[in-house]
């Protein structure tokens, strides 16, 4: 177990820089995800702390000791290859065994522990196989059982479950949190899958273009983004963004799109005639068909284009003055498309953000 | 469909394949199968050498030849030759593979470099050898003689004992950057990630070399064998041209045997017969290695 620092991690490729002065730090036995789209930089950092990647500029630190020259062999890491990267000329079993292998296991053991990873993903009766005659989602388990048949100091996943079907994805996913609870490994898990990172994380990294936006409990980050960016990666469906100007009306502050005017917290720390971000999450938007439910204050009006239902909860998507938004009902209301409805914001989850710097506009106190 | 052509029979048409593979066909069997089945006819016939009559009888030059002390011994040496030509430039091949596969400036360049013996033509490296052998002026002997490691007693080529070692060095000199070659090709076309992962499986890059490496790059180094070998059995220019099988017969391989008989004694039907036995022994050779390490082509 070790606990894992970056400090001013940078990474270039000649002139390119795709990893600019990166700071983090993974606690001793913490679960972390690293979420952020495509080419955002997560599987170089993590190819950097596995030792793969070299380190242009800044210090990677187990335990708080430099390991920037320390060889991957040497960092006792286990990882999973976004491109799972399996030895091809070697069986299913051969290939979670190798490192068992290497460090002159007994074969009793090395059986055991090949038989119990496979048993947990599915992959008793290919153990004998080649990875070519796998399956995508077969081969990902591979990569996996490789992984945990290992007793490192850290885990490292590249997207381990980007190939799976949904059924064995969120299986797979509870498979990997209690391993990680009864083992207590430092992890660090790469996924561009919120949902991934909202159910598994003790902590969620969010990263774009080289930078880290914001870090803390999948919760935190919930409640609390920091910008527009963070605000709107996390969450399914997204959180709806309007473009707004605030007015004042009878000595109260409100946002104004287009012709619908939206309540705005008391604490809101804007100003008449600043033009804002008003972000609302869709469960905090509820919706009441026009003309019921009288004396909805601070609601907008829209209209109902397409209506899901999930099960637990509606989900209505609407047009708001034109802008797409989304609203979720609990109720058990028929809803009819292009049904004229009315949204109300729950002033307690509504955010601002900056249209400039599109950071979030923390409240007055 | 209408054809201007129909008149032709359709195995003449540009569809069928045989018109395209006729050209080659013809030159494989006047060049190829052609001179082998006259030797085989040759070997058949029992030649007097003072008369110079050749009498048609099958089996002389065949039980001859299984009777014939220097063909056992031919035999031998172009083993021996072959089979530890054969491991040093596989060895040294694969070592100086394994250094040139590199990405960093100037290897590129050294690639390049390495290639340049095998432009040299097999007899001039056998001559250039010769005077490098020189117990007088040579200047491998004279290396020899002065690290106390051979004396000028018995020089190189003129010692049994090392004259064939002095033939197989011109050899693995000029063919070990043609396995340098072939396994650059292998080597560099490996993916990298395996070898990734073995590194954070904790393998050392002797532990991947064994375990990755060797495995992934198999079938290019039996197909290498496979050529060096066969090529390796019909030895002949370097024998030729550096002892002419000597001393006595310590360097006689079996294509120069074949080759003294011939030109030497004119016994053509026996000569066949002897380069009939070559030809024999590499593909009973060849075809066994293929079945053993199951080489696909
Ligand atoms: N060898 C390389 N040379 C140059 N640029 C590279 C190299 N490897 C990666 N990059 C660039 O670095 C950036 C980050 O790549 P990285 O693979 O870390 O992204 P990622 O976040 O893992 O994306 P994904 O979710 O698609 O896997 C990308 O813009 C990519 O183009
Ligand atoms: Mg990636």
């Amino acid at each position: 177990m070790a606990s894992v620092n970056i400090e001013n991690l940078d990474k270039k490729y000649g002139a390119l820089s795709v990893l600019h002065s990166l700071n983090l730090t993974v606690a001793d036995g913490k679960f972390v995800v690293l979420l952020g789209p495509s080419g955002c930089g997560k599987s170089t950092l993590l190819r950097m702390i596995a030792g793969l990647e070299s380190i242009s500029a800044g210090e990677v630190q187990f335990d708080g000791v430099r390991v920037n020259e320390v060889h991957a062999k040497d960092r006792n890491i286990a990882m999973v290859f976004q491109n799972y990267a399996l030895y091809a000329h070697m069986s299913v079993r051969k290939n979670m065994a190798f490192s068992m292998r290497l460090r002159k296991v007994d074969k009793k053991v090395i059986n055991e522990k090949v038989e119990w990873a496979a048993s947990i993903l599915g992959l008793d009766s290919y153990l004998d196989r080649l990875p070519k005659e796998l399956s995508g989602g077969q081969r990902q388990r591979v990569a996996m059982g490789r992984a945990i048949v290992r007793d490192p100091d850290v885990f490292l996943f590249d997207e381990p479950l980007s190939n799976l079907d949904a059924k064995l994805r969120v299986q797979m996913r509870t498979e990997i949190k209690e391993l990680h609870q009864r083992l207590k490994t430092t992890t660090i898990y790469v996924t561009h899958d919120q949902i991934e990172a909202m159910t598994m994380a003790d902590e969620v990294v969010i990263m774009r273009d080289g930078y880290i936006e914001q870090s803390g409990s999948p919760m935190m980050i919930y409640d609390n983004p920091n910008n527009l960016f963070v605000a709107q990666f996390i969450g399914s469906p997204g959180m709806n963004v309007l473009r707004c100007t605030v007015v004042e009306q009878d000595g109260r502050l409100l946002a104004q799109h287009e012709d619908q005017i939206l309540a705005l917290p008391a604490d809101a720390n804007v100003t008449a005639g600043q033009v804002i971000y008003y972000g609302i999450r869709p469960e905090h938007l509820e919706p009441v068909k026009l003309g019921e439910g009288e004396g909805a204050v601070g609601g907008a009006q829209a209209h109902i284009r397409v209506v899901e239902p999930t099960g637990p909860e509606i989900h209505l998507y609407a047009s708001l003055a034109g802008q797409e938004i989304c609203c979720i009902s609990r109720t058990r209301t028929q809803w009819q498309p292009d049904e004229p409805i009315v949204v109300t914001p729950d002033l307690e989850h509504v955010h601002l953000f900056d249209v400039e710097t599109e950071n979030a506009i923390t409240p007055n106190h | 469909m209408t054809s201007r052509r129909t008149w032709l029979p359709n195995w003449l048409t540009s569809e069928h394949p045989l018109p395209w593979l006729f050209p080659v066909t013809s030159l494989l069997l006047v060049f190829g199968l052609y001179p082998v089945l006259y030797s085989l006819w040759l070997s058949f016939f029992k030649r007097n050498p003072a008369t110079r009559i050749e009498k048609f009888e099958p089996s002389w030059n065949w039980s001859k030849l299984l009777a014939d002390d220097r063909v056992w011994d031919a035999v031998q040496v172009t083993f021996t030759y072959a089979g530890i030509a054969l491991f040093l430039q596989l060895a040294l091949g694969m070592a100086i593979a394994l250094l040139l596969d590199s990405d960093k400036r100037g290897f590129g360049v050294l690639r390049a470099l390495m290639t340049l013996p095998l432009v040299v033509p097999p007899a001039v490296t056998g001559m250039m050898f010769l005077l490098m052998y020189d117990s007088s002026f040579g200047v491998i002997s004279n290396s020899l003689y002065a690290l106390n490691i051979l004396s000028p007693e018995n020089p190189i080529l003129g010692t049994g004992s090392t004259a064939l070692w002095g033939v197989i060095v011109a050899d693995v000199w000029q063919w070990t950057p043609f396995m340098v070659l072939i396994m650059l090709a292998g080597l560099r076309a490996l993916p990298r990630e395996p070898f990734e992962a073995a590194s954070i499986d904790g393998a050392s890059s002797f532990q991947s070399f064994i375990f990755l490496t060797l495995p992934m790059m198999s079938k290019i180094i039996a197909l290498a064998v496979l050529i060096r070998g066969i090529d390796l059995f019909r030895i002949y220019d370097y024998v030729k041209v550096m002892t002419d099988s000597g001393p006595g017969t310590a360097t006689e391989t079996l294509t120069a045997y074949a080759g003294t008989v011939y030109f030497k004694s004119a016994n053509f039907p026996y000569a066949s017969a002897v380069a009939l036995a070559t030809l024999l022994l590499v593909l009973v050779t060849s075809t066994i290695f293929i079945k053993l390490f199951k080489v696909r082509f």
